[in-house]
């Protein structure tokens, strides 16, 4: 008699590794559901030797899904688990697996998404920039080195958090399949969110006043005053405070402001 | 010109992988895009304070102003991934070839200006591109389909792979192609614009900037809970930083 079929250490791997290329066919129609389909592959290879079995397995998961990209790993942890154990005889219907599936998809992108996309990626770049305004310049000799440091700053923030979730997810998924709440309640994603927001907004604060201060100096190098100051900066002004208050009734619209904001400055420019 | 642009269609076919396959790594982000293109362009060590600089700057303004915090579908579709990329390229072959024509006595900042201008419009045509390969994709998807109901376990994962190279393909090409069409158009502007030097470079680049800030401070500042209570820590503290330093003197 042959052993139930098992998955192993190197098939969470390959799940994980391909869980990298979860949208790479993203259409509107199904969105994730052939990046699943594909990422599972070396699980339902494992679990059915009969190329028929496989493509059937593969069908049920090549229809509509969609979760965050970063914490897919996850369910696909809890399907591979499921599928497991159904190909070693026990009663798992497609319903069920269907269900486990949407059951943690949706709140992982509910939660992701706000989490990496809203706070995390912002604040990463946020990283990078302040190391441009915090690093010395380079000497005369020897190039400057922020050129490498700061695009580093915003990668090492991002995927300190972001690749701790990915590699854990299938192995933990696949460990935690029967308890999808304490699973959720586990990652912590809420209150990381609240977290960067905050260090996001406080990072912002300072690279502002990095910003301003050295712009006020060399508005006026002649001490001409006050009003000279403000002459001189009032461009910088006005763009800023015309940007938050459109952007607060549009949002989305900074590369239309931008442009906009040029050509009138250029416009302005050729005729003081 | 060709050697330039292979590396910069490399970087772009492979930024536009991290960005739609879903490596999400953060090199498809501007800052990271544009430091990595000036890096892959420098055109030697009479170029190298610039060739560092102006990404770094083009990279700085493209990631403030391309941070859209809204949820992913309510996203305006821009190609954040190339538009780094593209601005930086353009702006350095630029420079090396036009630089006659516009001194560098301001910083650098009129090339700044010309590589975030290429960059921003670049993550416009880039969007509507993007928006058009979801068309083949969806009929990828139900090719796939009949293989997997078929058994045909190995042509879906090749199908898959050339969808993979599909999107790098896309970047790669439209990376080059956008590159060559911005230092053509700079090539075409900037000797008639020679006046924007100095002041004038100055004054526009305080508006792209103020925006710039400004879109930051709605990404920052406004978006997270009790933003503005963080943000004015975050200025008292760097205050009090400088004013440490400057006691301290040189």
């Amino acid at each position: 008699m042959t052993p139930p079929p098992r998955l192993r250490p190197i098939d969470f791997a390959r799940i994980t590794s391909r869980s990298f290329y979860l949208q790479a066919l993203f259409a509107p129609e199904r969105q994730q559901g052939p990046g699943f389909a594909f990422a599972l592959v070396p699980a339902l290879r494992r679990l059915h030797s009969d190329a028929l079995e496989q493509g059937r397995a593969l069908a049920r998961h090549m229809g509509f899904f969609g979760t965050h990209p970063v914490l897919s790993g996850y369910v696909l942890g809890v399907v591979a688990r499921l599928e497991e154990r159904r190909a070693q005889g026990e009663p798992i219907d497609d319903a069920r697996i269907e269900e486990a599936k949407r059951s943690l998809a949706s709140p992982l992108a509910a939660l992701g998404d706000p989490l990496f996309w809203v706070t995390l990626r912002p604040l990463a770049g946020l990283a990078g920039i302040l190391g441009l305004a915090l690093l010395p310049l380079a000497g005369p000799i020897g190039p400057d080195l922020r050129v490498l440091v700061c695009p580093l700053l915003a990668l090492l923030t991002y995927n300190a958090v972001a690749l701790n979730y990915r590699v854990a997810g299938v192995t933990r998924g696949y460990e935690m399949a029967d308890e999808p709440g304490k699973l959720l309640h586990s990652l912590q994603l809420a209150p990381l969110r609240a977290l960067f927001g905050r260090v996001s907004a406080f990072l912002f604060g300072f690279l502002i006043v990095l910003t301003l201060v050295p712009m006020m100096e060399s508005a006026d190098p002649a001490g001409q005053g006050a009003a000279h100051t403000a002459q001189v900066l009032m461009p910088f002004g006005l763009a800023w405070l015309g940007t938050v208050l459109v952007l607060k009734r549009w949002p989305g619209r900074s590369v239309e402001l931008a442009l906009a904001a040029a050509l009138v400055a250029l416009v302005v420019s050729t005729r003081v | 010109m060709l050697s330039e642009l292979l590396r910069v269609a490399l970087l772009g076919g492979l930024l536009a992988v991290d960005r739609a396959a879903g490596w999400n790594l953060m090199l498809g982000q501007p800052l990271v895009g544009a430091c990595l293109a000036g890096a892959l362009l420098n055109p030697g060590p009479e170029w190298e304070l610039w060739a560092l600089r102006i990404p770094l700057g083009v990279g700085v303004l493209l990631q403030l102003l391309l941070t859209d915090p809204s949820l992913p579908a309510a996203q305006k579709p821009r190609d954040v991934a190339t538009a780094g990329v593209i601005g930086a390229s353009v702006a350095i072959l630029s420079l090396e070839r036009l630089h006659p024509y516009l001194s560098l006595t301001t910083g650098g900042i009129v090339w700044v200006l010309v590589g975030t201008i290429a960059g921003l419009l670049a993550s416009v045509a880039g969007g509507w591109m993007e928006a058009t390969m979801r068309f083949s994709h969806q009929i990828a998807a139900r090719r796939a389909e009949e293989l997997v109901l078929e058994g045909k376990v190995s042509a879906f994962e090749r199908l898959y792979w050339r969808g993979v190279a599909r999107l790098f393909l896309r970047g790669a090409t439209w990376s080059a192609a956008a590159t060559v069409a911005g230092v053509a158009a700079a090539a075409m502007l900037l000797p008639h614009m020679a006046r924007l030097t100095g002041p004038r470079a100055g004054l526009v680049f305080a508006a792209i900037l103020g925006v710039a800030l400004g879109a930051g401070y709605h990404t920052h500042v406004r978006t997270p809970k009790h933003g503005l209570r963080w943000a004015v820590l975050g200025a008292l503290a760097a205050l009090v930083v400088l004013l440490r330093v400057k006691a301290k003197g040189p």
